[in-house]
């Protein structure tokens, strides 16, 4: 199957976006009450919850970086 | 969620505007051929024998067609989020148009795409919650700069899979529809009828667009197409849903960044992803520092016709939307509360 690997390949990165979503909503969304109790500004704690975002987003290409070197690799033994 | 209740007369719009968008773009790009040939606004066809002229861009029909229906719309409904979508999608068809006419730097697009996503901030076309399929995170100060990567990312991931006949049509016309699910059930009436003229604007100029192709769209009608994705996606409470559906367009992207290492128009970069064969097969480059993209990767295995290729393309588009419509079931279940 010409597809197979670009295949898994899309569904990686669709699994590794549910994963982020799923960290972002049970850890980052709740941060403001669970560390601070509510106690800090909101545009400080809105910059906290963007710069986390933007850390897991660049954790995220790094590892699609990763995996493309794997594939083209194999693909296209680069 | 979609109020279907007598009175609200959301199949009746919805037909209007299906319609007008259908028709207008349908009847439109005849003529249009017909102007541009007469105006000399041609390029060559490379993967055919012979490379034949074929007009270009077809971006200010596919304009046309959605502009209509969403003026109608408009005096319908009186919603300024519609406004917002087409203003939003106008700003993007100039960017493209400019862009048609002369070939600008890499950056120029992306950085000027910014205004595009202005009109979505200053009607408020946007919500304060970000729908993350697990849940939604309250973000009324951060949703603003997201609006602003979101339009030029979208219009730019569109573009970037504009490569053979008809596939950015195909594509986006498979990739909407997961999205005009997700609107119905997380967005409102008025964005889902606004969506509609997406999808069946681009319907009509697929059948010119179509291998072998009578009209390239061109970068205006590229990013008529991903700008409105993005607009709707935002108004609609979709941007994840959306940006799973792009699933194979955001990977060719990212790849020929990654590869390319820089921001570059396509039409600049000196080695070729894929070469011609004399049967006019399409072959994966051997060259090491040509850029990677999904194309070359689908052609890794052998060459293919043009035909095929599109065809690949598309059995991927159909594979993102369904894991979109996976997501959208996933969101459902932990937005109304499943567990």
């Amino acid at each position: 199957m010409r597809l197979t690997g670009l295949l898994g390949f899309i569904t990686v990165m669709w699994v590794m976006i549910l994963a982020i979503t799923a960290f972002l909503i049970n850890f980052v969304a709740p941060i403001d009450f669970v560390l601070f109790r509510n106690g800090l500004d909101r545009l400080i704690i809105s910059l906290m919850q963007a710069s986390i975002a933007i850390i897991i987003i660049m954790i995220l290409v790094w590892g699609l970086n990763k995996m493309k070197k794997i594939y083209m690799q194999k693909k296209l033994q680069l | 969620m979609l109020d279907l209740s007598f009175g609200n007369n959301i199949l009746i719009y919805g037909v209007i505007v299906s319609a007008i968008s259908f028709l207008v773009t349908l009847i439109a790009t005849p003529k249009m051929i017909r102007s541009l040939i007469a105006q000399g606004s041609v390029v060559q066809d490379y993967h055919k024998p012979g490379k034949p002229d074929v007009p270009r861009p077809a971006g200010p029909v596919l304009l046309g067609g959605i502009a209509a229906a969403e003026i109608v719309l408009y005096f319908l409904t009186l919603d300024m989020t519609i406004m917002a979508i087409m203003l939003t999608t106008v700003i993007a068809f100039i960017v493209g148009f400019i862009d048609d006419r002369k070939v600008l730097p890499g950056w120029f697009k992306p950085a000027a795409l910014i205004t595009a996503a202005i009109p979505l901030i200053i009607f408020g076309a946007h919500g304060t919650n970000l729908n993350l399929i697990f849940g939604n995170a309250f973000i009324p100060l951060l949703y603003v700069p997201l609006i602003v990567v979101i339009i030029p990312i979208v219009g730019n991931t569109i573009n970037s899979i504009d490569v053979l006949n008809g596939v950015v049509t195909r594509f986006v016309i498979i990739t909407t529809m997961p999205l005009l699910v997700s609107i119905a059930i997380f967005g409102d009436n008025e964005v889902f009828l606004a969506a509609l003229p997406l999808l069946f604007g681009t319907i009509a100029l697929y059948q010119y667009h179509k291998f072998p192709s009578k009209v390239f769209v061109g970068d205006s009608g590229t990013l008529v197409m991903g700008s409105m994705y993005g607009a709707v996606a935002i108004a609609g409470n979709s941007e994840i849903i959306g940006v799973i559906a792009l699933l194979p367009a955001v990977m060719n992207s990212f790849l020929f960044l990654a590869s390319v290492k820089k921001i570059v128009e396509h039409r600049q970069v000196k080695v070729r992803p894929t070469v011609m064969r004399s049967d006019f097969k399409l072959a994966a480059s051997k060259e090491k520092n040509a850029p990677i993209t999904l194309v070359r990767l689908i052609l890794a295995e052998g060459p293919l016709s043009e035909k095929e290729i599109g065809y690949y393309i598309s059995n991927l588009a159909v594979f993102s939307s369904l894991l979109a419509l996976i997501s959208i079931f996933i969101q459902y279940y932990f937005l109304s509360g499943g567990i």
